[in-house]
């Protein structure tokens, strides 16, 4: 990072004006590197270290334990129908916004990003009140022998709600930057909307589309606070991996939790390098 | 194929883009729509591809009403001023794009489209190109690749909108050249938006002046050009002077100077104004019937000069152009009053005259 910084100092200012203002440039790089390290690079090495301070057999024993894979399936499965649903629905949305003009337009760009203002806590707590036993339909559901909070169908549904600005958010500013000509021009060469969507519109959002997606499915398996009031924290039943760690971190099973944590973490790093790979692949294909 | 425009009325919200506009374009022609922005023209344009629907009004391609039809089974070539290329596709997909969606039933083979694709980048002289990507490519180079993709569907008219508006200004020239070439080539009905009167004149066959979504005057570029129908079409078209005067039984007076203004014939002693081009203004001697006027530029451009003066009375600039050796005669610099005489005029009555600066 100092060479690249170095490199673009030397190539704008003559050298004199280097010297003077090289402390500069150090003293940020140096004092940004410094807070990552305290609060980003120490708690990560402090999770790998807890999980594996008691060695690799505790530690294998400990995410193949039976409990342990029920939450990485539950968690797998609420991403696996939160992330495409939101993709279909961010997809949609963005479409609708970017390209069309409509009464309500602003209503509904203000309601997609309604999940990112709202505490988690009280999504949960939204869904406790519509789908709950005491709640709107709750009498209704249990008529029917259905169940949602404290059941599987909640856990997806509040995953769902948490992560849905992710893709809308990431496509409507670039198709908006895109404007209508190329949609237009494919419509008056006679494309139908199917090969309009596939041929056109997605080609050219492609990578933000991917980017979102990645951010999706990195929220959906890392959320807590929403999955944790609907959840009703049945072991090997309702209970997600983030949950999962809580409750064993709650029971002073420190390098249990600690290697569940590191399952994470690692999702967290390799989502960290796709983002990036998209990141340099978008910057390459764009002119 | 003819293009009828039927009393065709469009509005945004509470901006009237089109007023009532009827037109007829007869089959092979190529026809500008000019007029400054904002006026309607590209919406004119819009409408007739089927990009915008009309509040009231009818439009019929070949004597079929398209009006309700979608734009997709139009069958129009369209041109887009930022040439709309598809960006993630190579050139040849580009201009395969329109056969390609078509319906299995009546889609061209593999080779066959190859072979259409290759004879349409051919005649647009850039088959070279047909591994490249849009953002690889000049301005100049897209737009034309552009018209190769609208023509790749056969179409039966084909509208450009700004074709050339966002090229620098030797490109445009070249490139309006070459589609009046292409045009006399394929004797396809097209119809081009330009707010430039040049390219409108230089290319058209004929032109339609729109102003305000209504349509001021229909001409061939001759005929627009030395006989404007209003005032609008007198100042958009050209540089010219306006001058108060009256008019009385088909005579015209101008500041003490008589013309003939035999349109006016029946009309007694009403304002009037007259419309002047640069060349018809003349420089005299000294007297009663004439406008002092002080030359403030005089610029020598090729065989003609052209002089800005600001009249004395009102402070009006007025531009006069004269022969090089006429002007050369007459010993005039600048700072020095001289005298102006309109010799020809274009007299419009009652009418308030905008006082902008002639395009």
């Amino acid at each position: 990072m100092a060479a690249v910084l170095d490199r673009a100092v030397s190539g704008a200012a003559p050298r004199e004006r280097r010297r003077r203002f090289a402390w500069a440039p150090a003293l940020l790089v140096g004092a940004a590197l410094a807070y990552l390290a305290l609060f980003l690079f120490a708690p990560l090495a402090a999770v790998f270290y807890e999980a594996l301070r008691k060695g690799w057999d505790v530690y294998a024993a400990a995410i193949s334990e039976s409990d342990a894979w029920a939450a990485v399936r539950l968690t797998l499965l609420a991403a696996g129908i939160a992330v495409p649903a939101n993709l279909a629905f961010g997809i949609a949305a963005a479409w609708t916004i970017a390209k069309f003009d409509f009464r309500g337009k602003s209503l509904l760009v203000t309601l997609i990003d309604l999940p990112f203002s709202v505490s988690p806590v009280v999504s949960g707590l939204i869904y406790v009140l519509v789908f709950g036993l005491q709640g709107w339909l709750g009498p209704w559901l249990s008529e029917h022998d259905a169940k949602v909070i404290f059941a599987v169908p909640g856990i997806v549904l509040a995953t769902i709600f948490v992560t849905f600005p992710f893709v809308a958010r990431e496509l409507i500013p670039l198709m908006q930057a895109q404007g209508r000509d190329e949609e237009e021009a494919a419509v008056l060469l006679g494309a139908n909307a199917w090969q309009l969507l596939w041929r056109v519109t997605l080609p050219n959002v492609k990578w933000g589309l991917i980017y979102g997606v990645i951010l999706c499915t990195a929220r959906a398996m890392g959320e807590f606070g929403a999955v944790s009031v609907v959840s009703g924290h049945i072991r090997g039943m309702t209970n997600t991996l983030p949950l999962h760690i809580e409750i064993l971190y709650n029971e002073y099973q420190f390098t249990a939790a600690f290697a569940c944590a590191s399952l994470l973490a690692i999702l967290a790093l390799v989502t960290l390098a796709l983002k990036t790979w998209v990141e340099w692949r978008q910057a390459k294909e764009t002119p | 194929m003819s293009i009828r425009i039927e009393n065709v009325s469009k509005k945004f919200g509470v901006f009237e883009a089109l007023h009532d506009v009827s037109l007829d374009i007869a089959p092979g022609e190529l026809v500008a729509l000019l007029g400054p922005s904002g006026s309607g023209k590209t919406t004119l344009l819009r409408v007739i591809a089927g990009l915008e629907i009309p509040d009231a009004g009818r439009v019929h391609v070949q004597g079929e009403d398209t009006t309700e039809r979608n734009a997709r089974d139009r069958g129009v070539g369209f041109v887009f001023q930022h040439y709309a290329l598809f960006r993630h596709m190579t050139i040849f997909e580009n201009v395969a794009f329109g056969l390609r969606v078509r319906p299995r039933a009546v889609r061209p083979s593999k080779e066959a489209i190859r072979e259409k694709v290759m004879s349409l980048l051919k005649l647009v002289q850039l088959d070279w190109l047909a591994d490249r990507y849009p953002h690889q490519l000049s301005g100049g180079q897209r737009q034309r690749i552009a018209l190769a993709r609208a023509l790749a569907i056969e179409p039966k008219v084909l509208l450009l909108d700004e074709p050339f508006g966002a090229l620098d200004a030797k490109v445009r020239r070249e490139l309006r050249r070459w589609l009046r070439r292409l045009h006399d080539e394929i004797h396809l009905t097209s119809v081009f938006v330009t707010h430039d009167q040049e390219e409108a004149l230089e290319v058209a066959d004929r032109v339609v002046i729109v102003n305000r979504g209504r349509i001021e005057q229909v001409g061939t570029p001759g005929d627009v050009y030395d006989h404007p129908a209003t005032p609008f079409v007198y100042q958009f078209l050209g540089n010219v002077n306006l001058f108060e005067g009256r008019v009385n039984r088909g005579i015209a007076d101008v500041s003490g100077r008589r013309l003939a203004a035999p349109e006016y014939d029946g009309v007694v002693d009403a304002r009037a104004t007259a419309y002047v081009r640069p060349h018809d203004v003349d420089i005299v001697q000294e007297s009663a019937s004439a406008v002092a006027a002080t030359v403030d530029h005089a610029v020598a451009l090729g065989s003609v000069v052209r002089l800005e003066l600001s009249r004395k009375d009102t402070g009006d600039v007025v531009e006069v152009e004269l022969p090089r050796d006429r002007y050369e005669g007459m010993n005039i610099s600048e700072g020095k009053v001289v005298y102006l005489a309109p010799r020809r005029a274009r007299f419009f009555i009652n009418e308030t005259p905008t006082k902008t600066a002639s395009a």
